[in-house]
């Protein structure tokens, strides 16, 4: 197997009295896409952080391509970053903005290339006090992406982007894996990270939950069987009602749904509003937070 | 370094407010010492105007105008954009320090020329040019401990003052009387031995010696510096 691009070992983050993350331990591979998800005040920003080279850990080692983080100059020009928070100059152009970042990564790119993979040709010349918060996003994106690094660490990347930017974005994201490059994200939209991911972190309370694939997260809870409450005789399941709304909880989703429609031809019922499907991020969610 | 240094001196351009607080304010000051010089010298000396010349510049000019910079771009993440890249932290601050400091000394160079070529030739221009380098070095040390202390650009009217005030008040008082009394206290005291060196070489001659004190609150300020400075906001 080939050496990870990034290797966290038992990473301990305090900040004073607060543990923000504990004893996290994780790799990343040479094109994997690793979403670091977590609940608010999880630890996944500090986390991310650390491992960028913006902070020092408490205890426990990070290496990215098997340097400390912190050694900007053997690191940086191979990744890019994409923060939180923009950053920007506001008495800077766009152009003249990404010029700046981008030169100083070590990389080479063109500037036209790079804000046309953002829509951002007409921008231009633009100051950035005048951009939306989704150009502003879009900004930081050019600056992460300029000279096509290795590594890409995108922090919610999608925020505050309307659908056609964030498919926009996503779609450069595709281009870029495609290239190789390796993907670290962070995101509040969880359905990014289901559809996206090659694997999952999940943090709470400054500790890895889960970690897996998202079918290794989302198998570990059951699928669910929805339909509105049907006139007839008993149903052929243990259930449990949500309003009028009922529920099977199931690990065997196929075989049960099979048994359920079964039931509801013979006995001419009719399921109004009948879905059923795999556990979704958000379930997994939910029950770490319970 | 010269990236960092090129894209700060278009915004200082680009932004007038800085531009009027960092260089025509001082300008004016010192264009009416250099008018008023006759009567200046009575209270002082010729080089008491060169002294308070370097120190309005280098209070009002340079000083203040370093340290709102340093708590803008670290209020609005720019500093931490700026980390975010391969360029290490003292190419960073040296890219970002660098234009100001810059302007600073053409702008002491420019007005001393003038003042100069009005009132008479100074008497050591060789023991000008150290006095003046210390001065600005003392002052870019104060302004990054400073900017430790500072939380925001609006914040820096406020915690500039101690230092810009002081060192103006110190430079007054001992260009003005000298330092036959208390000698020891006004030497010591942050641009109390710069301004006996540049007034007595802007008046015949000077005694190198008078650089060590300066050059020991450069230490002093770079030291509070690397304990204070902050690269990113308080949360």
């Amino acid at each position: 197997m080939s050496t990870p691009v990034i290797e966290v070992e038992k990473l301990n983050l305090k900040y004073g009295d607060f543990h923000a993350v504990k004893d996290l331990s994780f790799e990343v591979r040479p094109g994997e896409l690793y979403a670091l998800l977590g609940t608010n005040g999880a630890g996944k920003t500090s986390a991310l952080e650390t491992i960028e080279g913006h902070r020092e850990p408490t205890s426990g080692t990070v290496r990215v391509f098997g340097h400390s983080p912190r050694d900007r100059k053997a690191v940086r020009p191979r990744m890019g970053i994409m923060l939180q928070e923009s950053g920007f100059s506001p008495d800077l152009t766009v152009g003249e903005s990404v010029r700046l970042i981008g030169q100083l990564t070590g990389r080479t790119d063109d500037v036209g290339r790079v804000l046309d993979v953002v829509g951002l040709t007409r921008k231009a010349g633009t100051l950035v006090s005048q951009l939306s918060g989704g150009e502003k996003r879009r900004l930081d994106f050019a600056t992460a992406v300029y000279g096509t690094p290795e590594l890409i660490f995108l922090d919610e990347p999608t925020t505050g982007l309307d659908i056609q930017s964030r498919d926009a974005l996503w779609e450069s994201v595709d281009r870029l894996r495609e290239n190789g490059s390796t993907i670290v994200l962070t995101t509040h939209y969880l359905e990014e990270a289901q559809q996206r991911a090659d694997r999952i972190g999940l943090m709470h309370q400054g500790v890895f939950r889960r970690q897996g694939t998202v079918g290794d997260l989302t198998r570990a809870l059951p699928s669910h069987i929805r339909f509105a409450f049907p006139d007839g005789p008993a149903l052929p399941l243990p259930s449990s009602a949500d309003g009028n709304t009922v529920v099977i909880e199931t690990f065997e989703l196929q075989k049960d749904l099979h048994l359920l429609l079964g039931w509801a031809q013979d006995n001419g019922v009719e399921l109004r509003d009948l879905s059923a499907g795999p556990t979704s991020l958000d379930d997994v969610f939910r029950s770490i937070e319970a | 370094m010269f990236a960092i240094a090129r894209s700060e001196l278009i915004q200082m351009f680009r932004n007038r407010l800085v531009l009027v607080t960092s260089f025509i304010m001082p300008v004016a000051v010192s264009a009416f010492f250099i008018y008023r010089h006759e009567a200046f010298a009575t209270i002082g000396s010729l080089g008491y105007i060169a002294a308070i010349v370097m120190f309005t510049v280098g209070a009002f000019g340079l000083y203040t105008t370093a340290v709102t910079t340093l708590a803008s771009r670290r209020q609005n993440l720019f500093l931490k954009r700026l980390r975010s890249t391969a360029a290490d932290d003292r190419s960073i601050l040296g890219g970002l320090l660098l234009p100001v400091t810059v302007l600073s000394v053409v702008q002491i160079t420019a007005i001393l020329t003038v003042f100069g070529a009005v009132s008479g030739k100074p008497g050591s221009i060789a023991l000008l040019a150290p006095a003046a380098v210390a001065i600005v070095a003392m002052m870019v040390g104060l302004a990054l401990a400073t900017a430790g202390l500072t939380n925001s650009p609006e914040h820096a009217q406020v915690t500039t003052l101690p230092v810009s005030l002081g060192v103006i008040a110190v430079a007054s008082w001992v260009g003005i009387s000298g330092t036959e009394e208390l000698t020891l206290l006004k030497r010591l005291l942050p641009g109390g031995a710069a301004t006996e060196m540049v007034v007595d070489a802007w008046n015949g001659s000077a005694s190198v010696i008078l650089l060590a004190p300066t050059l020991a609150w450069v230490v002093v300020a770079v030291a509070l510096a690397a304990r204070l400075f902050r690269w990113e906001p308080r949360r």
